[in-house]
């Protein structure tokens, strides 16, 4: 949770965003073969340079698939891993024990981006499925793999929502598998458009 | 005054994102880039620099976060900057710049990188302050670090070798 006590349209938004997590952390297990828990929903409201560090010092290296959300809310998708977690979820797709890869060579690239497919795909699902009102599909586009800065990728994250505000909305899930080291990150971050539409639909009088 | 510029002496100091901050040697001048523009200008013989984390390219006439737009943030960088150098002339500061990638092609914000560096190089054009070089486009993020002393930049960017302007 935020640090703030969130008002009522962000503790709803919490929740629908905690439905779509739910859904991610199970097409995640069954996808992996290993259970896969939900560590952390967190919905933030944050000023810009806060957002571009919400996941950590800006330039830790990590490695990134990044999905355009289209659809009634877009946006952008990122699943998040830092190196090792990454080279490890890798290693558990493959049934390769921990540590055998060790670079993010096409293979290895290729299982993150079907992960984050497969992960971002339940995701949206659910999300549309939860959002007051039937929004319609959420669509994501094809993942793109990046090894990057973290603070440039969010950076870039939330650059459409910054031409209009100074206040950001990002909502990150962390998910766990088999031990603390394998920890991963999925950071929805919408549209500046999306951030209108989001508060239209959960307005006081559509909460029934 | 920007408070990303309160300085302490032999430090390297961060600069966010839509915020600016000068320095004197020997403190050098740090900031991540993704489509924004890192634009560092400074003067070589007084040893004193700046670096500007620019978002957007222009402000529209909005005036609440100057560091935020290209034609305010680089305004209030040479303000700044001038106002260290003490009545010495402006046609000394030189700039490098930075910045500008196209991270992921699919986006809407596609554009806004080379956008950011349009603005930048044509501010800086109208206000006479000639780029020595830049490091701009791509698709991979940055960290870019002035060192008034020398004027170098060095760009490093991830998981690749580092780059001196």
């Amino acid at each position: 949770m935020s640090e703030h006590s969130p008002d009522p349209s962000t503790q709803r938004l919490h929740l629908i965003f905690d439905r779509g997590a739910e859904n991610a952390s199970q097409a995640f297990s069954r996808w992996l073969g290993h259970n896969v828990s939900l560590q952390i929903g967190e919905v933030d409201r944050v000023g810009l340079a806060e957002a571009v560090d919400a996941m950590g010092p800006g330039e830790t290296l990590v490695a990134a698939c990044a999905m355009e959300v289209f659809g009634p809310l877009d946006g952008q998708l990122l699943l998040i891993f830092e190196d090792q977690a990454g080279l490890s979820l890798v290693d558990l797709l493959m049934r390769m024990p921990l540590g055998t890869s060790r670079s993010w060579g096409e293979l290895e690239q290729s299982a993150a981006r079907e992960t984050a497919n497969i992960v971002g795909c339940a995701y949206l699902n659910a999300l549309a499925h939860h959002l007051p009102g039937a929004v319609g599909s959420l669509v994501p586009g094809p993942p793109l793999f990046r090894h990057e800065f973290v603070g440039s990728l969010l950076e870039f994250a939330l650059q459409d929502q910054a031409v209009n505000s100074d206040e950001l909305l990002l909502i990150r899930t962390r998910f766990r598998a088999t031990s603390d080291l394998l920890e991963w990150s999925l950071v929805f971050v919408p549209s500046g458009a999306s951030v209108v539409k989001l508060s239209q639909i959960l307005s006081p009088r559509d909460l029934g | 005054m920007n408070p990303a510029s309160q300085t302490q002496p032999e430090t390297i100091v961060s600069v966010p994102i839509a915020r600016w901050a000068t320095v004197a040697a020997p403190s050098c001048l740090r900031t991540l880039l993704g489509s924004c523009v890192g634009v560092a200008v400074y003067d070589l013989t007084a040893r004193v620099g700046g670096l500007a984390h620019v978002l957007l390219p222009d402000s529209r006439g909005q005036t609440d976060q100057p560091g935020k737009y290209a034609d305010t943030a680089i305004l209030a960088l040479v303000a700044e900057i001038e106002a260290k150098l003490k009545g010495k002339p402006r046609s000394r500061l030189v700039a490098k710049i930075a910045g500008g990638a196209n991270m992921f092609a699919t986006t809407s914000a596609m554009s806004i990188g080379e956008q950011n560096v349009l603005a930048t190089e044509s501010i800086l054009s109208r206000m006479d302050i000639k780029i020595l070089a830049r490091h701009t486009g791509g698709e991979t993020g940055r960290r870019m670090t002035l060192d008034p002393k020398t004027g170098v930049v060095e760009i490093r960017i991830p998981g690749g070798g580092d780059v001196t302007l």
